[in-house]
């Protein structure tokens, strides 16, 4: 046998890639049916789109999509921030202050909720300490507490990512364009910016993704009204009503279609970051 | 202290209370049983989570086998599927390291309670729905492409040359995987395997949307979360202990 026939083939990855797509697609399909099956959970009916139209005028949905996309976007928007400034104190830090910095994302984000509420509740630790909280932050109808969760979780992702493409060679120009006279927020915005931007934008499409439809942060920390878009579903599978299973499937579909649309994104971003 | 941390206390005294305040919060709350507003300590001390968790009638000891069980059925198999994948992904360039890519990271950026909602359909018809296996199944589409990412970082064209050695002097293709492929690749296996038992057993809306009474550790927590701060410290502690005795063993298994 000669060397080259060991290379590995595109082929070998068929049995995984074959498998993700039967039950990720079985998956949406599966979503699909229902959302258009709204009388019988049993027995297949005539598809029809009932579900869709009660879904598409109802005011909790709108308001639970208008509520998800917001707590999204500030989440996502802080923690990218903020990685970018602590990758930036931590570039020269070295690895054990580093590795302190990561200590938080192998702790689940239920985990987290879970110590926020015994903090920042009603009565928590934090208003013990401090007397008062100038603001409700546990199930407050702007979702701050779902954003310091998110927050808390994301930022060491993001920094990691940061700090991979903060290469030497970037620190190299960094320091030639110091030398040259370029101040620090030059520095930042011409030479830094451009080469880390990307994995920071590609951490935060994935970010972003995964707030859209996560689910259990929301339900610990959120408020009951509005609820997150994913809650949204959950709420409906639990109720009497004849159209609740295929009104929350329609919910998650569309969820599952942001998610896909940001995958697309991704995928350009991806494409030209190997450019 | 390395020079580093002496440069910056604020800093490094700022990540560390971050590192380390959720579980110091957790464990006092678990043993706090009573601790009422406005007190800053607690006023009782005590162990009326642990004994809720340990008693028959609560069902944790069945909640955690249930997803060990289901952690250990859904890693082994992203193992299995995983490698050969991992391998390819590693010699793909361009266009097809980039489709391959796609298809790992679309499933996980999709609602897990969306797809785990999706595939209840069809395990409700397949009369499978509400089972260990059943989530197991659904538990792949997240284990799977971190396992394929974490291995191809393994397959180096070194690992290749080795292999190549291997067949030179007539080495078959088993004694080429367990004799060199599989211990060469040591820690990238043991990495992989561990961040899938983790991803498998923090699941939350797929296991909820498919497992029906078929109950895990997280599924369990959330209604605790609000309602007994003791309980769910203490269900939380639980479910933190396989991620800590994950990041223990790695750090074994990789020291150099």
């Amino acid at each position: 046998m000669t060397g080259a026939t060991l290379r590995p083939r595109a082929r070998s990855a068929a049995p995984a890639v074959v498998v993700l797509a039967v039950l990720f697609g079985g998956a949406l399909v599966g979503a699909g049916w229902r959302s258009l099956q709204p009388q019988s959970l049993v027995r297949d009916r005539a598809p029809s789109l009932d579900a869709w139209r009660a879904l598409l005028a109802d005011a909790a949905f709108w308001d639970s999509l208008r509520f998800t996309l917001q707590y999204t976007a500030v989440a996502t928007v802080l923690s990218a921030a903020a990685a970018l400034g602590l990758a930036t104190a931590l570039r020269r830090a070295g690895r054990p202050v580093t590795l302190l910095a990561a200590a938080p994302l192998p702790i689940p984000h239920l985990v987290v909720a879970a110590v926020a509420v015994v903090w920042l509740a009603p009565g928590g630790l934090a208003e013990r300490l401090l007397g008062i909280l100038p603001l409700d932050v546990i199930g407050d109808r702007a979702g701050v507490g779902i954003v310091l969760v998110y927050v808390y979780k994301e930022v060491p992702f993001l920094t990691l990512l940061v700090l991979a493409a903060w290469t030497p060679a970037v620190s190299e120009r960094e320091e030639a364009a110091a030398v040259l006279g370029a101040g620090p927020a030059a520095r930042l915005r011409h030479v830094i910016w451009p080469s880390v931007c990307t994995a920071l934008a590609i951490g935060s499409l994935v970010v972003t993704a995964f707030l859209l439809g996560a689910l259990e942060v929301p339900l610990v920390v959120g408020p009951t009204r509005p609820t997150a878009l994913a809650q949204y579903a959950l709420d409906a599978t639990r109720t009497a009503e004849p159209l609740g299973q295929a009104q929350a499937a329609a919910a998650l579909l569309v969820a599952a279609a942001l998610a896909t649309l940001l995958a697309l994104a991704l995928a350009r971003l991806i494409g030209r970051a190997d450019a | 202290m390395p020079e580093s941390a002496r440069r910056r206390p604020l800093l490094v005294g700022l990540l560390a209370i971050a590192a380390t305040l959720p579980i110091l919060t957790l464990a006092v709350r678990a043993l706090a049983d009573i601790w009422r507003a406005p007190a800053i300590l607690p006023q009782q001390l005590g162990l009326r989570g642990l004994r809720y968790a340990l008693s028959t009638g609560a069902g944790v000891p069945e909640a955690v086998l249930n997803g060990i069980v289901i952690a250990l059925l859904a890693s082994s198999a992203a193992l299995v599927l995983g490698w050969p994948a991992a391998r390819a992904l590693a010699a793909a360039s361009g266009r097809m390291r980039r489709m391959l890519t796609i298809a790992l990271a679309l499933p996980l950026l999709v609602p897990q309670f969306a797809v785990g909602a999706g595939l209840a359909e069809w395990f409700i018809r397949l009369g499978v729905s509400d089972t260990l296996l059943a989530v197991a199944i659904a538990h792949l589409i997240y284990t799977l492409p971190y396992v394929v990412v974490v291995l191809a970082g393994a397959f180096s064209s070194e690992l290749l040359e080795l292999e190549e050695v291997a067949a030179t002097v007539g080495a078959g293709p088993l004694q080429r995987l367990i004799g060199v492929s599989l211990p060469a690749s040591r820690g990238a296996l043991a990495t992989a395997a561990a961040v899938a038992l983790v991803v498998s057993w923090s699941q939350y809306g797929t296991t909820l949307a498919i497992g029906g009474a078929t109950t895990t550790l997280p599924v369990m927590l959330v209604p605790f979360a609000q309602s007994d701060p003791q309980i769910a410290a203490t269900l939380s502690l639980l479910f933190l202990a396989p991620a800590v005795v994950a990041v223990v063993a790695l750090t074994w298994v990789l020291r150099p």
